[in-house]
């Protein structure tokens, strides 16, 4: 394809994925709601991530605490090792890592799921008998991701805090009521706020990005792993992406300094 | 009624349909030959809508389905009943739930109604006892058949359309869903159009052959004109049949 083409194409692309989004949220307000699609993708992208969350969050956790114990213990800061924690966590460490699991083991499923019905031609059958596929297939999934990235995200941070304590307390020898105290200083409006809102954002952007490419599968097996590739590095670009912007956004918006 | 007046059509680079044009009732029995590759899916998917022609008309019924949006192709894609290859049923679902989706989805029927009528096509196309299997456990002949009985569920239509029915299936099974394509023809009196790479398939069961070679219609005749044809893309498709009957 010559450099002409492929930008018409990526035009094309952008436009179809912008259309996309914005239908996910219209069509949300016609009938119908699919409610057990939409049930059915809470259970998958939730409850059945939560361990894979918690496990990395656990370690990324402990690591923070080890790296962030070993620097301020040098500096005779030790103490603070709870409130840079509790501050990176909430604010920056939780959201992200837990929307990168969420890519990784939602977002790819998503797009290898709705990719092979297309192959499967199940997304024309859909389309044959009159049922939008949008709503009946992507619907379901940007709510399930939009709910279920948020209450992940909360679950990531708890972990990741314990697992900053494990190491505070075991390993570095502080105190853990002082560890926790200095943590609950730190969920001021502004921390939670800015920690809590990414999630909702993250999880729209992901699951639009993973339906997208799941509704352009062609090409059989080779195109499934093609889509489910791009789906997945462009979520991780447009998360970190879409991170830095938005910190960047809420820090002029609730007065944090820089 | 179906009209192709010079449609063209393309995946990226790759002309599949070069002006092609022809007209079809829906009371006759057509299969579309060719190669794999050749274009011939690209004909079904394009008279349903799910895709747009680069060039010319696509008439059904005297409409312009080519200018159509999604729910004004929904009253078009009602006339039609398609079968897709491999049966296209849904991999979460079983059997029972397949074929009673579109009921539950377009009819709104009571779930005892559903699958009463849910028993008596499964029974109708042979496969009253995969009520309760997921899709995987089916064989492939099973497939194809649950897929004409979901097809059948949402009621009379105008026309069946075929994608390979009898692809990847051993003699018998392919025999057996021959069998169960002419039948429900003759008891529901319509037509059909068959995509099939086997010339075989199609002599059984229908009695008008367009033969697509490079993207463009080599042949459009009735068993006869096929058996003389000096068509040499089509003579040499047709060896197989020679061999068979």
């Amino acid at each position: 394809m010559n450099a002409g083409n492929q930008i018409k194409k990526t035009l094309a692309d952008l436009q179809d994925f912008y259309l996309l989004s914005i239908n996910s949220i219209l069509k949300l307000f016609k009938r119908p709601l699919y409610f057990d699609d939409i049930i059915e993708q809470m259970e998958y992208a939730g409850s059945a991530s939560v361990f894979i969350v918690s496990l990395v969050c656990l370690f990324v956790g402990m690591a923070l605490s080890l790296q962030l114990s070993a620097e301020l213990s040098g500096l005779g800061l030790k103490m603070y090792t709870g409130k840079i924690v509790g501050i990176a966590v909430i604010r920056e460490i939780g959201p992200l890592v837990t929307a990168l699991v969420f890519i990784g083991r939602v977002g790819a499923g998503q797009t290898a799921e709705i990719g092979s019905m297309i192959l499967g031609h199940q997304i024309d059958t859909l389309r044959v008998y009159g049922i939008d596929p949008i709503k009946k297939v992507v619907i379901p999934r940007v709510i399930a991701s939009v709910v279920m990235l948020p209450c992940l995200t909360i679950i990531g941070d708890l972990v990741c805090l314990i697992g900053g304590y494990y190491i505070a307390v075991f390993v570095s020898n502080q105190s853990g009521s002082f560890y926790w105290s200095s943590i609950i200083e730190e969920l001021t409006f502004q921390n939670v706020f800015s920690g809590t809102i990414k999630p909702f954002i993250f999880g729209y952007l992901i699951s639009c990005i993973s339906c997208f490419y799941g509704l352009t599968t062609r090409g059989g097996a080779k195109g499934l792993r093609t889509s489910t590739t791009k789906a997945v590095v462009i979520s991780i670009i447009t998360v970190i992406a879409t991170d830095f912007i938005l910190t960047r956004i809420l820090f002029y918006a609730l007065g944090f300094n820089v | 009624m179906i009209v192709f007046d010079n449609v063209w059509f393309s995946y990226g680079d790759r002309e599949v349909l070069k002006g092609i044009s022809f007209t079809a009732n829906f009371d006759e029995r057509i299969a579309v030959l060719g190669e794999s590759g050749g274009g011939k899916t690209t004909i079904l998917k394009l008279i349903l809508g799910l895709i747009s022609p680069d060039k010319g008309k696509i008439i059904i019924d005297g409409v312009d389905i080519t200018q159509l949006n999604e729910e004004e192709l929904i009253p078009i894609r009602r006339k039609f009943s398609i079968v897709f290859q491999e049966g296209a049923l849904f991999d979460s679902l079983p059997v029972k739930e397949n074929v009673a989706f579109f009921m539950r989805e377009l009819l709104k029927l009571p779930d005892e109604e559903i699958y009463r009528r849910v028993r008596e096509l499964l029974r109708r196309v042979g496969v009253e006892d995969a009520e309760e299997l997921m899709p995987e456990e089916l064989s492939g002949g099973m497939h194809r058949r649950v897929a004409i009985a979901r097809a059948l569920a949402v009621g009379k239509t105008k026309m069946f359309l075929y994608d390979e029915p009898t692809a990847g299936l051993d003699p018998i099974n392919s025999e057996r869903i021959m069998t169960l394509i002419k039948d429900l023809a003759d008891k529901e009196n319509i037509g059909f159009m068959i995509i099939t790479h086997v010339v075989y398939v199609a002599w059984q069961l229908c009695n008008r052959f367009i033969f697509l070679k490079e993207g463009q219609i080599v042949f459009d005749g009735n068993k006869d004109e096929l058996i003389k044809s000096n068509i040499s893309a089509v003579k040499d498709f047709i060896k197989e049949l020679f061999f068979r009957i």
